[in-house]
């Protein structure tokens, strides 16, 4: 009986090939985007869960309140590894982490790495092997070093690194002691290599006691059977208990959340990327849903044809059942068929949606679970796509399908013009969500930054640039290359300080009030293109106590109360005056969604991490740059002149969202193409199916404007009603998504206007076709053919 | 082996309710060649169909080889028919997908006959009615009067005791149309009960027993001899 099934399966698909290229080209986009989406999705639920440790591995978190608000942050003061290995006997292992980036030199090789500062205990705590060396040595003097395979390669090619010497930073020498298997593309982690936490004491002056300084990850594993909120309880006054600082509670955060939960919102974990692996999820279902109803409908659509087959079954003895048992099983051939063409797709869009979504996904070709999900989506496909019409074709009455006065039934609500309105409102969805994406992101992008961030370049103080910083700065302005230079504690687009540790006159004591700190040498305002608003720039070459001076932004001038804010002396840390000399126009620092935070800039007396130079605007970006290398070669010649532009570092701000848009525009281009695809086929039958009715109001002396006309309406009347569905949705889900940024759009009407005239264009598109077509038939044809 | 008394069906559209069989009774017994005639729509076509027990009546009693079937579900209809009915239609109504062999064989695939079995059976019966050498060839590429033969084959492959024939020689040829005849003529002889609907006096002449309808109801018997 199979054979039979299989047998007649074939030769439809082979006989109506428009009707299986049109099926099996919507199932198998519907299941390529869907296991696109899934692949992503694994992924991102895949992160950090590989540790074997990781039931019992977590990361410290501080909480306290500011600004009324309970906040709570992961780095942490770096003495609290000591306190939790001394003083907890539930801790099993303990590390920091901290970003480490040095020039590493073999032979003539020098290399920029960037790597991480850990304490011995991490190489037990995480799962990430050494291909050579002892995870319990490998760290345990100042002069090892464990570096990555890759790292390994770059440095020494295809030799054995292992007890290899390498020259860090010119100053001092470490031995590779540990090679380490290249880091999964599903960990937070991404360093070259691992040094001791000891080097980092040695290069900073000592072991640092600060419990009031926030500025390394601590991670432990605690020992089995002690639970989350047992060491919570316990943990929660480390803090308190070693230092003086009495408003900071600690607690634990495993490492089954650090991807996806990771959110906190008044002390209360509220999520994170989950939602968006829920988004996809969902986008995942119903593209695939709308795969799946394009068959359906196409099938039902069919089902005239197939009347006459399932009534001669039924005579000659088949039952439900069994006609039921045939029709999944061809909808479950169809989307094997469809499942393969899928594979084939996803395998060639990899490469592409890598690229969009920044991983490295791959399909798992030689795990047999991949196998079976495989074949259970394809199941799940066939059977979800199968069921409705298996259901609708094999209840068919034999007398009247034989007798030829079988017509489907063409009722006001029949569930295939349901399934279409399904389709369209999903698709009408995405459209309006693409487009209110891209409008925010538009929105944000041409947001006044408040600064000229063009030809603007910095590079890290690293070598001998710190040393020779005059002689560089000189010789950048005497040269042409720059038209201004300046030092900074931190580049132009991120805020790596920030402190409540300022005082001034009429301040509230009770409050703790956290300022973003920005540290330049001078010429910070000419450098950056910034406006002064009030006072003066700090100008150490022409005023000697400018050291100590420092400007405010317009936000620091308002949160502070100052009338008169030139001249008026802000206490750092309890010991040190500071003087505000002027005010700047408000600038982004750091997100460009948010207002512009309150933010202190100070004078030469701090520390300094990066050169920021204006190129010169006479010169083209091109001469400049190679003149400001030269610069930087003649004074720091070990190391590789590495920089970059502030516009371009500024543009990365924008990534998530930009791939957020690109990515619904994709999936929003895909549904309106399988839908289309399905409205095409729909358009195709019933203009079969009305052939005979065209001919004769042909005959009767209908236009083919007027049939062209009578056949389209039909489809709009149902895009029309998806359009009123999909409104509101489209419009509460935006409208909770802005609410995400402070700066943002309005949702205005034309964006509905926009996407009902979109997709009207495209639905007249695809249905004319069809129905020009059955109009400008010869009705002498169709007609006869009876 | 029939035994129909009064037998109703109506047919309701919103308006309309029409009578499609007012109170038949009739008789049919085992090894008879019974024709049923009248003009359109005396309800020849849904006597068949409840015979046949593709349709089921409203009111009245259909008893079949001792057994009540009136009111059995579709599934017991469609157990008792695949088993002892086979069926013969004007337009052949042979499956455009499947090869003549195919079509043949399709009873046996439902009533669970063994494969070698049914190549078995419908080589001889497809032997038998002289389209052995169509055997893979498709619907289409038929004479009418070939297509109605794999019809007939269709229809007495599971060996039936009854065969409906609805109008078999209404879209052939005279010369086709006879050979069909002769066909059913044949089978009859060995054994097979046949009800025959037509409109051809020709026809009815090859049974041995004519009932005419009118609205809804027997109106003359003619015993042929």
């Amino acid at each position: 009986m199979f054979k039979n099934y299989l047998k007649i399966t074939w030769r439809n698909l082979l006989k109506n090939k428009s009707f299986t290229a049109i099926n099996i080209a919507g199932l198998a986009i519907g299941m390529a985007s869907a296991a696109l989406i899934l692949f992503w999705v694994q992924n991102e639920m895949s992160y950090d869960q590989f540790h074997e440790k990781g039931d019992r591995l977590y990361v410290m978190y501080n909480q306290s309140v500011f600004d009324g608000k309970l906040w709570s942050w992961n780095t942490t003061p770096k003495p609290m590894v000591k306190a939790l290995k001394q003083d907890y006997p539930q801790v099993e292992g303990a590390s920091r982490q901290n970003d480490a980036n040095f020039l590493f030199t073999v032979g003539d090789k020098h290399l920029n790495l960037s790597g991480s500062f850990v304490d011995p205990d991490f190489l037990t705590m995480f799962s990430f092997p050494l291909v050579k060396g002892n995870v319990n040595d490998a760290l345990s003097s100042i002069k090892k070093i464990v570096i990555t395979e890759a790292t390994a390669k770059k440095l020494f090619g295809n030799e054995n690194a292992m007890g290899k010497t390498i020259k860090i930073d010119s100053v001092d020498y470490m031995t590779v002691a540990g090679v380490m298997k290249d880091l999964p593309n599903n960990t937070k982690f991404h360093f070259e290599y691992l040094m001791p936490w000891k080097y980092w004491e040695k290069v900073n002056g000592g072991e640092e006691n600060n419990w009031g300084n926030n500025s390394v990850r601590t991670y432990i594993t605690l020992k089995p059977g002690i639970s989350e909120s047992a060491f919570n309880a316990r943990v929660k006054n480390i803090t308190r208990s070693h230092s003086d600082i009495k408003d900071i509670d600690v607690f634990i955060h495993p490492a089954s959340k650090w991807r996806l939960y990771s959110k906190f919102e008044n002390g209360k974990n509220v999520g994170g990327n989950i939602t968006t692996v829920r988004l996809f999820l969902i986008i995942a279902g119903f593209i695939l849903l709308i795969a799946c109803i394009n068959f359906m409908n196409l099938s039902t659509a069919r089902s005239e044809k197939r009347a006459k087959e399932v009534g001669i079954r039924k005579v000659v003895g088949a039952g439900k059942s069994s006609l039921m048992a045939q029709f999944l099983g061809e909808s479950i051939m169809i989307a094997i068929i469809a499942g393969v063409v899928a594979l084939i797709i996803v395998q060639l869009s990899l490469s592409g949606f890598n690229l969009l979504t920044q991983k490295q996904l791959f399909i798992p070709y030689k795990q047999p679970v991949f196998w079976l999900i495989f074949l259970s989506f394809i199941l799940l496909t066939g059977l979800l796509s199968g069921s409705y019409p298996a259901l609708y074709l094999s209840s068919f009455a034999p007398v009247k399908v034989l007798k030829g006065t079988f017509k489907a039934a063409n009722a006001a609500l029949s569930p295939r013009k349901v399934l279409v309105v399904v389709q369209f409102t999903f698709a009408i969805v995405l459209i309006i969500c693409t487009i209110i994406v891209k409008q925010q992101l538009d929105y944000a992008q041409n947001r006044d930054t408040g600064y000229a961030k063009t030809k603007l370049v910095y590079t890290m103080m690293v070598g001998n640039v710190d040393k020779n910083y005059r002689l560089i700065r000189n010789e950048l302005l005497s040269t042409g290359a720059a038209s201004a230079v300046t030092k900074t504690s931190a580049p132009m687009t991120e805020g790596w300080s920030d402190t409540w540790g300022y005082d001034w006159q009429g301040k509230n004591p009770e409050e703790k009030i956290d300022f973003n700190v920005f540290n330049t040498d001078g010429s910070f305002t000419k450098t950056m293109g910034l406006k002064i608003i009030e006072g003066r720039d700090i100008d150490p070459a022409q005023y000697p106590s400018d050291s100590l001076a420092i400007l405010l932004n317009e936000a620091a001038v308002k949160v502070m109360g100052f009338k008169h804010p030139v001249g008026q002396i802000v206490r750092r840390d309890g010991n040190v005056n500071l003087t505000v000399v002027g005010v700047v126009k408000d600038f982004i620092l750091q997100s460009p969604y948010d207002p512009v935070k309150q933010m202190i800039i100070q004078g030469p007396k701090s520390w300094f991490n990066v050169v920021h130079f204006k190129l010169n605007d006479k010169l083209s970006t091109a001469q400049s740059m190679k003149m400001a290398e030269n610069v930087f070669k003649k004074y720091n010649p070990e190391y590789p002149f590495e920089y970059k532009f502030v516009d371009e570092a500024y543009g990365t701000k924008f990534e998530s969202e930009q791939r957020i848009g690109t990515l619904a525009s994709l999936f929003a281009g895909l549904t309106i193409f399988i839908s289309c695809l399905g409205l095409f086929g729909l358009a195709t039958y019933m203009a079969q199916n009305r052939i005979k009715e065209i001919g004769v109001r042909k005959v009767l002396g209908a236009s083919v404007m007027g049939v062209t006309t009578m056949l389209s309406k039909d489809f709009l009347k149902l895009v029309a009603i998806a359009f009123l569905v999909a409104t509101p949705v489209a419009w509460y889900s935006m409208h909770n998504w802005l609410q995400g940024y402070t700066y943002r759009i309005d949702i205005s009407i034309w964006i509905f206007a926009l996407a009902a005239l979109l997709t009207t264009i495209i639905s007249i598109i695809t249905v004319s076709f069809q129905a020009v077509k059955a109009a400008l038939a010869n009705p002498v044809k169709s007609l006869r053919s009876e | 082996m029939i035994k129909i008394t009064n037998l109703e069906k109506f047919y309701r559209t919103e308006e309309v309710e029409t009578i499609a069989l007012n109170k038949l009774s009739m008789h049919v017994d085992t090894g008879e060649f019974v024709a049923i005639m009248g003009p359109s729509g005396c309800g020849k076509s849904t006597l068949l169909n409840i015979l046949g027990m593709l349709d089921d009546p409203d009111e009245g009693s259909y008893v079949f080889n001792d057994i009540e079937v009136a009111h059995f579900n579709e599934r017991k209809r469609a157990d008792l028919r695949k088993h002892n009915i086979g069926f013969v239609f004007q337009s052949f109504n042979l499956i455009d997908e499947l090869t003549v062999f195919e079509n043949v064989e399709l009873p046996l695939i439902y009533t669970g006959v063994s494969a070698s079995e049914r190549v078995k059976r419908v080589e001889e019966v497809l032997d038998k009615m002289q389209i052995m050498h169509r055997r893979n060839h498709y619907p289409q590429q038929l004479s009418g009067g070939q297509q109605q033969r794999v019809a007939i084959a269709r229809a007495v492959v599971n060996k039936p005791k009854l065969i409906l024939a609805d109008e078999p020689t209404g879209n052939l040829d005279s010369s086709n149309g006879n050979d069909v005849m002769e066909l059913l003529t044949d089978l009859n002889e060995q054994g097979t009960t046949i009800i025959m609907v037509t409109h051809s006096e020709h026809d009815a002449r090859y049974s041995h027993r004519i009932i005419r309808l009118l609205d809804g109801q027997t109106v003359m018997e003619n015993i042929m001899v």
